[in-house]
């Protein structure tokens, strides 16, 4: 925790892998800079490959920076939450199983975790499949057993990579519904997506990122001022 | 503690609710319950034929669980993407490796436990010579074991899976003749020969030390302050492979 002002800050990223058995180099971001305010509602944007991903991956040290610095304006991954791309959970426990799982590894005592544990469930609506396992789960449901567990440590930064994939229009409007919740809360969410509709809808602020960097950020409202609409604005800056 | 804790637990459950080990241990009881027959054929040495089978058989199918589910434990959480889970979380990747190795103790240890007693009441069932002995000896199994699955675990962080599990039935039997390795340190006078002899008799694990199946069936075997040394030194050597493969893990990115 370095700059008081910053809920995440990302300086000159770099990021180079050496990929296959002749370890051909591959750059993937090419000096990222990020930054997000607290209690912003971040929209990360940008074509696939751009790098999204990756990014968020380096900010939660799943990735080590080839160069420049990662700087979190809360006290350790502790108080940040994580929902990754196309979720895979551990199938053989149950919904309720996973959610105590993840408390535990907070380190919550037992009584403040099976509190979580029954608020989330009813948050995102798996009550009732609270004791299936996670292999009988729908897609959707997996993605919000996914949320429930980026948000068991209550954390004051939310990293959610694309929060609505696989989600019937029903599914969407409960995680529209909790990252509002969240955002009136006080904490600080990003998301990575590529439904521009719902980005419209829910940020305040917006990042574009094409070929391993930042190109555009700002305010939705200043990038609505530009182009009629989002789409439009963004297939403007990812193409010229 | 907390992580190392759950994430135990999380492998115990994983490695418990797995169909191929339920599989395995009904195997394993149709074999040991076999040392029936191979009693029946064998003349007034029934009950030592049904010991020294079983025995055979809870070794065999202990191996089995601890290179396959050990060499996969890891693997798994790499490929389907669990690893996103859990260290996004305050997870360190020796508590990540220190809790998958200790949920598999336990899972080895209920394996272990089953076929054991499972062993014990045949034998006193129909031999009517059961000793306290036969549980120790499947106690040893099971330090055994040990070295051998936090050996398969280290090889998984550096290769495949099957790359692990093969190298983890490697080194459990040379671990059985690491005393014949011992021997070679004796003998001729080249410094090479030694010294190379002395290098894998250090990093093979010597199972042999706390082998006590012939103690089973009457013979002369371990004292218990040996049986005490050898197992303390095997544990070391399970602390100081699991370290190892810490160190190794730590460098992946996911």
């Amino acid at each position: 925790m370095t700059d008081p002002g910053s809920a995440l800050r990302v300086s000159d990223l770099h990021k180079t892998v050496h990929v296959g058995f002749r370890r051909q180099k591959v750059v993937i971001l090419k000096g990222v800079d990020l930054e997000v305010r607290p209690n912003d509602v971040f929209g990360l944007l940008g074509p696939n490959g751009a790098g999204k991903t990756t990014t968020v991956k380096v900010c939660l040290g799943l990735m080590r920076p080839s160069a420049g610095a990662v700087e979190l304006g809360v006290p350790g991954v502790s108080h940040v939450g994580y929902l990754p791309e196309n979720p895979y959970f551990y199938d053989y426990l149950s919904g309720r199983e996973f959610l105590g799982f993840c408390g535990r590894l907070f380190g919550l005592d037992p009584h403040l975790r099976r509190e979580r544990v029954e608020a989330l469930l009813r948050d995102v609506g798996l009550e009732r499949a609270a004791d299936m396992h996670l292999r009988k789960y729908s897609k959707g449901m997996l993605q919000r057993v996914g949320i429930a567990q980026a948000l068991i440590n209550d954390p004051e930064l939310v990293l959610l990579d694309e929060p609505m994939t696989g989600l019937d229009p029903v599914g969407r409007v409960e995680v529209k519904r909790i990252i509002q919740e969240l955002h009136e809360r006080g904490k600080t969410v990003l998301f990575n997506s590529h439904i521009l509709s719902d980005v419209a809808e829910l940020c305040t602020r917006i990042a574009i990122m094409r070929d391993g960097r930042v190109v555009w950020t700002g305010a939705v409202d200043e990038a609505l001022a530009e182009a009629p609409s989002l789409e439009d604005f963004f297939m403007r800056v990812v193409t010229t | 503690m907390n992580q190392v804790l759950a994430i135990a637990l999380n492998t115990f459950k994983e490695t418990i609710r797995d169909r191929v080990l339920a599989v395995i241990v009904v195997f394993a009881l149709v074999m040991i319950a076999g040392g029936l027959w191979l009693g029946s054929i064998s003349l007034g040495e029934q009950g030592r034929m049904m010991k020294d089978f079983g025995l055979v058989a809870v070794t065999f199918f202990g191996l089995i669980v601890a290179v396959f589910i050990a060499a996969s434990l890891v693997h798994k959480e790499v490929e389907k993407r669990t690893v996103f889970v859990l260290f996004s979380k305050p997870v360190s990747r020796a508590s990540f490796i220190t809790g998958k190795f200790l949920g598999l103790c336990g899972t080895m240890a209920v394996v272990l436990a089953g076929m054991g007693v499972f062993l014990f009441l045949l034998v006193w069932a129909v031999a009517g010579d059961a000793t306290g002995m036969l549980l120790v000896a499947v106690l040893m199994i099971f330090v055994q074991l040990l070295a051998i699955m936090a050996v398969t675990i280290f090889f998984s962080t550096l290769g495949s899976a099957i790359l692990a599990s093969v190298l983890g039935i490697c080194v459990f039997v040379a671990g059985q003749l690491s005393h014949n390795v011992l021997s070679l340190t004796r003998l001729g006078d080249n410094p090479v020969t030694k010294a190379l002899s002395w290098v894998v008799y250090v990093v093979i694990p010597n199972l042999s030390s706390v082998d006590v199946k012939a103690g089973v069936v009457g013979e002369s075997t371990l004292s218990w302050g040996e049986i005490g040394v050898w197992s303390l030194y095997l544990l070391a050597y399970v602390v100081v492979v699991l370290a190892l493969a810490t160190l190794v893990f730590r460098r992946k990115e996911f």
